[in-house]
């Protein structure tokens, strides 16, 4: 019979062994600390009535199955939520657009680019609550900035911006583009600057046109730029949660401003319901995993690379 | 194309600089709006004298007591300056933990949760029955001297009572020492009043629904003449105002054991709500929906654009700057429905003890002399600041030197203050009540009320009925998942 050759380790080794072991521990520990547990904790109060109190053994006390789940599915209020969350994910292809467009004017020699550069970025780095309530001000039906431009051109008073069901969506989604576009115009400005010059020139010998240059060399290869942005930002399109917060009072009229994760926010803080909560957060985390793995598997028809 | 690009950009940099600016200036106020009950202006010194004279009798040596509540800048000093003469004659040691009124019940339900309770916290009525199910009030019969709980307001020390059936009863148990008693009165301009030739109201005599109306239309009126209202007879929050309309007809939302939504066909709560709404888009005398996002009532108020507005006893100090509020006032009652009574609802915060306190003689002690001591109450109720924040809990004070006090000038407070001691101790023409969401496990079936587009009745674009007939299933499914709730609690 075989035997394993015995391999001793030096104490050097051993030392070394033990280091490494130490090093793996402090990310190991982390995950399981700060995020397995929790998402095993999350798990288990989904399936309780528990209210926060009596600690983890209150918890148990309160199993319920999957009753919350199935309330949650014949919940309304909850699938409209779901609704208005989805609305504003349209924000996501304008955002992108307006990115590409001003990204492609940024990309020139225009004097004070620099300067135009750093002001769109400014949203992105203000503080969302700071930025939000200046926005429920410009929307503001009688003293809105808006408002005031629009009776200063045609000497009619605005709508209400935030008082509607349905331009309260529209405000949010404007809200929403213009905080987001820094972003999606920094990341498409970088994209724009890796295409090699020597492709254009290529189209430019062969005779293309500004549009053809555009639809078949840039536009192809800021897809992976593009897939990112994509991705990102419907995982954070789900999140949307301080902007409603801020700028409605109470989600708005009929709740029509109301996201997921406002829904989620009153039922786990104002009415101490964790573990339907915690259900509704879990189920949340799956449409956002199906979206994000839907998105991965259809990027393989579209993204393209230099390689 | 390189120059419509940089037109494109300029454009859209522009609108952003314009956006930014136009904020800038307006963006002071609206957090105060939805927070009423939080003082506005006034600033309020307290002075470490006004507590010389505290008295504190008992030996806790080495205890340790740990107290977790939210307040305001003045109270903390106050209950600061009590805690140091508790520490100082009684050798315990205090720790003492404040945050603001939004982040303290997420801090105490992680509290809670991590099985690491303070001994002496805040519960409002409401929560009651909630806390003592899960384990958390200790009983206060045994703890705190019978002729401090009988100088109490009758209404409060009730609020505070517990039979493991129904809170707020006045049967079983004590389980709170109020920090306040609060009421919701309604006070009008004087300014306004007398600007437009109208007599002030009697609070003797509350109007009807259609004086009130009247009254309103003749202070409803475009002062300078651009052809829009800008100045209205009353404003009226719904979350905070309609049940002064829907009980003083009689109305109510839940039937008497609090287990079903009865407001769908209720000829009383249906009326009471369409004259609500009609005071806007029939009558016109408040700010219209639009008007009232752009700017809150309260706001308004403040202003001098409002003839009646609701005032909470926490508003007077502020009423009586006057560089908050430049204006003359009175209290008076808020106008009745079929009743025939003035009604409107009370409000309070208790501090309470927790059952699993080590220390829970000292704790109740501690509580006693927050809720009762005079000299506290004399500094939170006005008469050493100034600014009335609160009606004293002690009963005998309250209705002797207190009153007296504002009689002679000493505590400012607007005229017929009468009017707040009616609602609390109710008569043939008011009574105060604490709301149905008091009696219930959660209030998320009131919120299904406010969620549900009530606006649409204001508008008048739907009739009170037709919105109590949509919403009332929703109301009846969050007030069953809370008995519910209740029920998985109480197991």
């Amino acid at each position: 019979m075989n035997k394993k050759p015995k391999f001793k380790m030096s104490a050097m080794a051993k030392r070394e062994e033990r280091w490494g072991l130490i090093f793996v521990a402090a990310p190991a520990i982390g995950f399981v600390l700060f995020m397995a547990w929790p998402i095993i904790f999350a798990i288990l109060t989904s399936l309780t009535k528990w209210n926060g109190s009596k600690g983890f053994a209150g918890m148990m006390s309160k199993y319920c199955g999957l009753d919350n789940y199935v309330k949650l599915f014949q919940d309304t209020k909850f699938w409209k939520t779901v609704l208005t969350t989805v609305i504003y994910l349209i924000g996501i292809p304008v955002g992108m657009i307006l990115g590409l467009i001003l990204a492609m004017g940024m990309n020139r020699k225009i004097p004070g680019v620099r300067v135009l550069r750093t002001m769109y970025y400014v949203p992105v780095i203000s503080s969302l609550v700071a930025v939000s309530i200046l926005w429920a001000w410009v929307y503001n039906y009688d003293y809105g900035l808006l408002n005031v431009i629009i009776k200063t051109l045609t000497g009619h008073h605005g709508p209400n911006w935030l008082g509607d069901e349905i331009l309260i969506k529209v405000s949010m989604i404007i809200f929403m583009v213009w905080k987001g576009l820094g972003t999606s115009i920094i990341l498409y400005l970088a994209g724009l600057q890796n295409i090699p010059r020597s492709y254009y020139e290529a189209a430019m010998v062969d005779g293309a046109n500004g549009w053809q240059k555009f639809k078949n060399i840039t536009l192809p290869l800021l897809s992976p730029v593009t897939f990112y942005i994509l991705v990102t930002t419907l995982i954070g399109g789900f999140q949307v949660f301080v902007e409603v917060q801020v700028m409605t009072n109470k989600g708005g009229i009929g709740y029509s401003a109301a996201t997921i994760v406002y829904y989620l926010y009153e039922k786990a803080f104002e009415s101490y319901q964790l573990g339907y909560a915690s259900a509704i957060s879990l189920v949340l985390a799956v449409i956002v995993f199906i979206i994000t793995a839907l998105n991965f598997k259809v990027q393989k028809h579209w993204v393209k690379t230099i390689d | 194309m390189k120059k419509v690009l940089s037109l494109l950009l300029v454009a859209a940099m522009v609108i952003g600089i314009l956006a930014a600016c136009g904020g800038k200036e307006a963006a002071e106020t609206p957090a105060e709006e939805n927070k009423q009950e939080e003082t506005v202006g006034a600033k309020i010194e307290v002075k470490e004298e006004a507590l010389n004279d505290v008295k504190v009798e008992g030996d806790f040596t080495g205890q340790d007591i740990r107290v977790f509540i939210f307040a305001q800048e003045h109270e903390k000093t106050v209950y600061q300056s009590l805690i140091d003469k508790f520490t100082a004659q009684t050798g315990a040691n205090v720790t003492f933990e404040v945050t603001t009124s939004d982040e303290y019940g997420q801090k105490l339900l992680a509290y809670k949760a991590a099985e690491d309770m303070p001994d002496v916290f805040y519960v409002g009525p409401e929560a009651v029955a909630a806390n003592v199910n899960d384990g958390y009030l200790l009983p206060l019969d045994d703890y705190v001297d019978a002729a401090v709980v009988n100088n109490l307001w009758g209404t409060v020390a009730s609020a505070y009572r517990y039979d493991g059936k129904t809170a707020g009863n006045g049967q079983g148990s004590l389980y709170a020492l109020p920090k306040d008693l609060s009421t919701f009165a309604f006070a009008y301009n004087k300014d306004i009043f007398d600007a437009a030739g109208v007599a002030y109201p009697d609070p003797a005599n509350p109007y009807t629904w259609d004086e009130f109306v009247e009254v309103c239309k003749k202070l409803t009126i475009d002062k300078d003449g651009d052809g829009e209202i800008d100045q209205w007879g009353c404003a009226n929050a719904l979350q905070w105002a309609l049940d002064a309309f829907i009980y003083t007809n009689g109305g109510h939302f839940l039937n008497e054991d609090y287990t079903k939504v009865v407001i769908d066909g209720q000829p009383e709560f249906v009326d009471a709500f369409q004259f609500f709404a009609d005071l806007t888009c029939k009558y016109g005398v408040t700010p219209t929906v639009e008007q009232d996002t752009a700017l809150g009532g309260y706001q308004r108020w403040l202003d001098g654009q409002i003839g009646f507005y609701a005032c909470g006893t926490w508003d007077v100090g502020a009423f009586m700057d006057k560089n908050t509020f430049p204006y003359q006032w009175g209290l008076c009652g808020w106008p009745t429905g079929k009743t025939g009574v003035s009604m409107t609802r009370n409000g309070s915060v208790g501090f309470a003890v927790s059952k699993d306190s080590k220390v829970p003689e000292a704790a109740a002690k501690l509580i006693t002399l927050f809720s009762t001591d005079l000299e506290g109450q004399r500094v939170l109720s006005g008469e050493t600041t100034g600014a009335s924040l609160q009606i004293p809990n002690i009963m005998d004070y309250a209705k002797g030197d207190f009153k007296a006090k504002i009689a002679d000038g000493t505590i400012p407070y607007g005229d017929n203050v009468d009017v707040i001691f009616n609602y609390i101790e109710g008569t043939d023409k008011y009574r105060g009540l604490f709301v149905e969401t008091n009696y219930t496990y959660n209030a998320d079936w009131w919120s299904e009320f406010l969620s549900g587009g009530y606006e649409y009745v204001l508008k008048g674009e739907k009739t009170a009925a037709e919105y109590c007939h949509e919403v009332q299933p929703a109301m009846q499914a969050a007030l069953d998942n809370a008995i519910e709730l209740q029920k998985a609690a109480e197991n």
